[in-house]
């Protein structure tokens, strides 16, 4: 027998996969909040912000699997929407449509709001100038008159393309760290946290709208998320610590690994759980103790999936 | 129907290395990027000098009947055939390289845009089957098959260690090694039904 660490995919990957996730959730978490009134009214500014951030987040993070294919010209075959009839089994194909269809719904739904929301309502075109402008105004109205709908899509598209990084993973049968149930679960609480993390960042350090009922109601989730990720990664390391020699080496990489014991366990879930019960019990005030855990979440996030990638091992035969 | 399939004895591979070699003909590999659709493991076994053997472990596509590199290929670039060959259509190929990473026998290899470029110089453009980068594996050279031959490295043989044959054929003689229960595949309990058989090596040594 002999073992080996995956080399195909590296850095690049990771990206892709954490920026996926990330951005998937920002836009889902935003259109759900506006959708769903949470604290009683809409949420114009997040909405727009979020969806920017999010569109932003999802075309570099594809960009990076672009820079990583071996031929680029035949990236066609796979945004054909057709693809789904012809591969319904390969979670590539579903996601590229689900980041796809996300980006364009979620653009459609904060359409509406370019005009109210705080930074673009002054901007020419999409802004309160929309108004002399007749097909921005029809494409505006025409959002509107579906806003529903296509907040429902939305959220389908984004929570489809939070669940497709871990269900991509999944799909290789050979590796215990990636096979198992538990991986897409991890990497949707982890898709989740870091978006309200970056959320968070949001509300304090750019739209500064007086908002406290709903940053301390995203601190609450997130607080409730990172400790989730605590247990799931402890199921992760108990569950692979006996079965299969490919996962005890896999836990055997990261215990011996500075970036996920340090960075990813230690700064990445347990310092900013211990500044979020802080925050939420009120021991810590100020907007620090919210504003670096939120950094440090979003730096674990990242972290999850580079080790996750890096840390898979193959057991062969020979 | 035909259901292709291949034993490897690795009691007769005397490590020659000339499937390889044809191999790399046959299809192009890029060789100078150690890029080789088969390999043959040189292994050496026991821990003292009069227990020592040195052991040979050829390797390629075990065309499986449940592929997970098929199943996870988005553009359906990897397909396989109504004979069991499993193979990649280049020109769907974007080289995302989801199905090395799904490949439990890690026989799939990347080609770059340098390593065709490399290619035509070193193999002469005028035989290239390739053209496009992309992901590449054996595909049993499927082109020989269906002309009756055998792929290129059990034809080039000389120890008789890799058997291609049918496995619907009740006569054929892979298929007689296979039920006879000597031959078994790799890593069965991942489920996708490999159609690589192997004959575990016996040593020839005195008892205790």
């Amino acid at each position: 027998m002999s073992y080996e660490m995956q080399t195909a995919w590296g850095l690049s990957i990771a990206i892709y996969l954490f920026l996926g996730g990330l951005g998937a959730a920002v836009m889902g978490v935003v259109v759900i909040t506006d959708m769903f009134r949470i604290s009683n009214r809409e949420h114009p500014t997040l909405v727009v912000w979020g969806a920017i951030s999010s569109i932003i987040f999802l075309a570099v993070g594809s960009g990076m699997l672009f820079i990583h294919l071996l031929d680029h010209l035949a990236v066609l075959n796979v945004l054909n929407p057709l693809v789904l009839f012809t591969k319904p089994d390969a979670w590539i194909a579903w996601g590229t449509q689900f980041i796809i269809w996300m980006m364009v719904w979620g653009f459609f739904y904060a359409c509406p709001y370019l005009r109210s929301a705080k930074g673009t309502r002054d901007m020419p075109l999409v802004g309160n100038g929309a108004k002399e402008c007749g097909p921005v105004c029809k494409l505006m109205g025409l959002c509107q008159k579906y806003h529903r709908l296509i907040g429902w899509l939305t959220i389908i598209n984004a929570v489809g393309t939070v669940a497709y990084t871990g269900l991509l993973l999944q799909s290789f049968p050979a590796v215990a760290l990636w096979h198992n149930p538990g991986l897409p679960m991890l990497f949707m609480v982890s898709a989740f946290s870091t978006a309200l993390a970056f959320i968070l960042l949001l509300q304090y350090l750019v739209i500064k709208e007086p908002d406290q009922d709903l940053r301390r109601l995203f601190e609450r989730i997130d607080l409730g998320l990172v400790g989730l990720e605590i247990a799931l990664v402890f199921f992760f390391v108990n569950y692979m610590l006996s079965g299969s020699e490919s996962g005890l080496r896999s836990v055997e990489y990261l215990w011996n690994s500075w970036g996920w014991l340090l960075g990813f366990i230690g700064f990445g879930l347990i310092v900013p759980l211990m500044l979020e019960v802080g925050a939420v019990s009120g021991k810590l005030r100020g907007h620090l103790p919210v504003v670096v855990a939120a950094v440090l979440v979003l730096i674990g996030g990242f972290l999850l999936r580079h080790y996750t990638l890096m840390a898979g091992v193959y057991e062969y035969p020979w | 129907m035909t259901h292709y399939a291949m034993v490897i004895d690795l009691n007769t591979c005397t490590g020659c290395n000339a499937c390889m070699a044809a191999c790399a003909v046959e299809n192009q590999t890029p060789v100078w990027a150690d890029k080789w659709r088969t390999r043959v493991h040189d292994q050496e076994k026991g821990n003292d000098i009069a227990n020592v053997a040195r052991t040979f472990f050829p390797r390629l596509c075990n065309h499986c009947d449940i592929p997970a590199c098929m199943t996870v290929c988005p553009t359906g670039a990897t397909y396989k055939m109504d004979n069991g060959i499993v193979r990649i259509d280049d020109a769907l190929c974007m080289g995302c390289q989801a199905c090395v990473l799904a490949c439990p026998y890690d026989v799939r290899y990347a080609v770059e845009y340098e390593d065709i470029h490399t290619a035509k110089e070193f193999y002469n453009e005028d035989v290239m089957k390739r053209s496009r980068p992309g992901v590449d594996k054996c595909d049993f050279c499927h082109d020989r098959v269906a002309l009756g031959k055998q792929p290129a490295c059990a034809a080039t043989c000389t120890a008789d260690a890799r058997i291609f044959g049918d496995l619907d054929d009740p006569n054929d003689r892979v298929t007689r090694i296979v039920r006879s229960g000597k031959a078994t595949p790799l890593l069965a309990h991942l489920g996708t039904r490999p159609n690589v058989y192997y004959i575990n090596e016996h040593r020839q040594e005195e008892q205790p």
